[in-house]
């Protein structure tokens, strides 16, 4: 049965196989932590980039008051952008959105006949 | 309309070779009867002198050739391990088909399997299995052996992966650093269980929960090619830990509900996290650099996997390579998905395949994938203690850090909407997801450098 030759052995695990496991453990941290730093300083030489950016036009344009924090969360963000859509792009009024069908006097136009909407090939030549 | 039952009378040459097929196999059931001392089990040897001698021999010849004919079928050199493995197979298909528990990676597998165990006449030299010198699958199996497909599938999922989230909240990589415990504590099991050193770390990557890395380390370690310091040769463990990844991958969303649910309260389930800020492009483009440089600076040996990668993020990212962002994405992964399930599948013949070992890969498998997911959520509670009280993580989030992309995070996903049904843990999920894929080939990349 290979079931039975399962054996456990706990001397296996010697000091080589200890230290493999802790430095193991503690470079992957260090390295995804070395990450977690860098992330986190481009964000901020980002910010400020564009501050000296904003800044160097304010020294062009006029002076401005301090700039803001930039700082948006993703649903801000969306926000902002449907609002300016919607002010670029429906600049006109509201509108009930109800279909009417409106009801005319004269029943029959020419425009409706379907004479109007057919070839008459008989009066050529 | 009337439908006409089809018969075989319609077809008279089918009937016809029904009976010539049954005349041959009626002579060829009766032939040990006739002829006792011809044996079967011929040798190759005896088989090619037959194959000289046999033109001048009339009936005799055509029985002897039938008999030869048998003789290289499946079904004489068939083992109860070929039956049972590719039952394995069906199975893997069965499953990939019915509950779409990773269909793109179960199927080639399972056909791997079944084409793996068709059983043929090992002694004819016929080239034809996967570890005949010589034979096309052994050429495709290649790219396992020396892991050139592993990188490849590394470039692919880094042209489809988006960062923006891991950008977005930066401390959620070390979700990813914490689950790759699994790994490390599955060393240790395995070396209790007897494996050496190097087929014991390459059975531990399975709780990276990445395949390619798994593959990758155990071509480098457990390949059945390199000698140990006492002089033996390690076993070739590529098959089983590779199916034994795979397979648990797609388990996900049964093997970690239960350790999540078990290792966090109803208050912390309940937990909403800060929606992740806006990640501009220029930050996108930063971290692919930034990244590929410091972590091969720190586990250089990870370098096939990271740099590949990042390489491809940063064709996605730089807005200038679509072209070939879109190849290493879709054409170029799909290629190499193809060749390494097949392959993998294949090299699961039942005489290398079905062996004590395997089973105790099996199990040190599910241990590591369940530590692994323990690690990540109670790293993430342990986080919690200080953090903000606006800027705690849902620890459900942690069991993503195993690298299973995207399920894991599914899998978080769906236990933060059983508590809450609008609490959307998504895309917070994604960020310990893809941290897990760097920190398992961070790990590979440090026990290559001390086992190789």
């Amino acid at each position: 049965m290979i079931v039975n030759q399962i054996t456990f052995n706990f001397s296996n695990i010697d000091e080589y196989a200890l230290l493999i496991t802790i430095v193991g453990c503690v470079v992957v941290f260090i390295a995804l932590s070395a990450l977690v730093l860098v992330i986190s300083r481009i964000a901020i030489l980002q910010n400020f980039f564009i501050r000296l950016k904003i800044q160097k036009t304010n020294q062009e344009s006029g002076p401005v008051g301090k700039t803001p924090v930039i700082s948006l969360s993703a649903d801000e963000n969306a926000a902002i952008c449907t609002a300016l859509y919607l002010y670029f792009t429906e600049m006109h009024d509201e509108e009930k959105y109800v279909m009417t069908v409106k009801k005319v006097s004269r029943n029959y136009s020419p425009w409706s006949s379907k004479i109007y909407g057919v070839m008459n090939f008989s009066k050529r030549g | 309309m009337k439908s006409r039952k089809f018969t075989l009378q319609d077809k008279p040459g089918i009937n016809k070779l029904l009976i010539v097929f049954g005349i041959i196999l009626l002579l060829f059931v009766i032939k040990p009867m006739l002829f006792p001392a011809s044996g079967v089990n011929a040798s190759p040897t005896s088989i090619s002198a037959a194959t000289t001698s046999s033109a001048s021999a009339t009936p005799d010849g055509a029985v002897s050739g039938l008999e030869k004919f048998w003789e290289y079928t499946g079904f004489a050199n068939a083992i109860w391990g070929n039956l049972i493995m590719i039952l394995v197979g069906i199975v893997f298909i069965y499953m990939a088909i019915r509950y779409e528990y990773e269909p793109l990676l179960l199927v080639p597998i399972g056909t791997g399997i079944i084409i793996g165990n068709i059983p043929f006449l090992h002694d004819a030299n016929l080239q034809i299995g996967i570890y005949e010198q010589g034979s096309v699958l052994n050429y495709l199996y290649f790219g396992v052996i020396k892991g050139i497909y592993p990188p490849l599938i590394f470039l692919g999922i880094g042209a489809m992966t988006d960062f923006s989230s891991l950008i977005s909240n930066p401390k959620l990589i070390l979700l990813g650093a914490a689950a790759q415990l699994g790994i490390f504590v599955t060393f240790l099991g395995a070396l209790v269980l007897g494996f050496y050193p190097p087929e014991a770390a390459a059975i531990g990557i399975i709780g990276g929960a990445d395949g390619p890395t798994a593959i990758f380390l155990s071509s480098k370690l457990a390949n059945g090619i390199n000698i140990l310091p006492n002089g033996e040769v390690v076993k070739n463990l590529i098959g089983p830990i590779a199916i034994a990844a795979y397979s648990y991958m797609a388990l996900v969303p049964v093997i970690q509900p239960p350790i999540m649910r078990l290792l966090t309260t109803k208050k912390e389930k309940l937990i909403r996290m800060k929606p992740p800020r806006q990640v501009s492009k220029r930050e996108k483009i930063i971290f692919p650099v930034i990244g590929l440089i410091f972590t091969t600076f720190i586990a250089p040996s990870a370098l096939p996997l990271l740099g590949m990668l990042f390489f491809g993020n940063i064709l996605r990212e730089s807005g200038v390579t679509k072209r070939l962002a879109n190849t290493a994405s879709n054409p170029l992964i799909d290629i190499v998905t193809i060749l390494i399930g097949l392959t993998v599948g294949a090299s699961t013949q039942a005489d290398i395949f079905l062996t004590p070992q395997s089973i105790m890969i099996f199990i040190l498998g599910a241990f590591s994938f369940m530590v692994a997911t323990a690690g990540g959520v109670l790293f993430a509670k342990f986080m919690n203690l200080f953090l903000k009280p606006d800027d705690k993580i849902n620890p459900l989030i942690g069991s993503a850090g195993v690298s299973a992309v995207p399920d894991s995070a599914r899998v978080s996903q769906m236990e933060g909407l059983r508590v809450d049904a609008s609490n959307h843990l998504l895309m917070h999920a994604m960020a310990p997801n893809v941290a897990g894929v760097i920190g398992s080939a961070v790990a590979a990349g440090i026990l290559l450098a001390y086992l190789m």
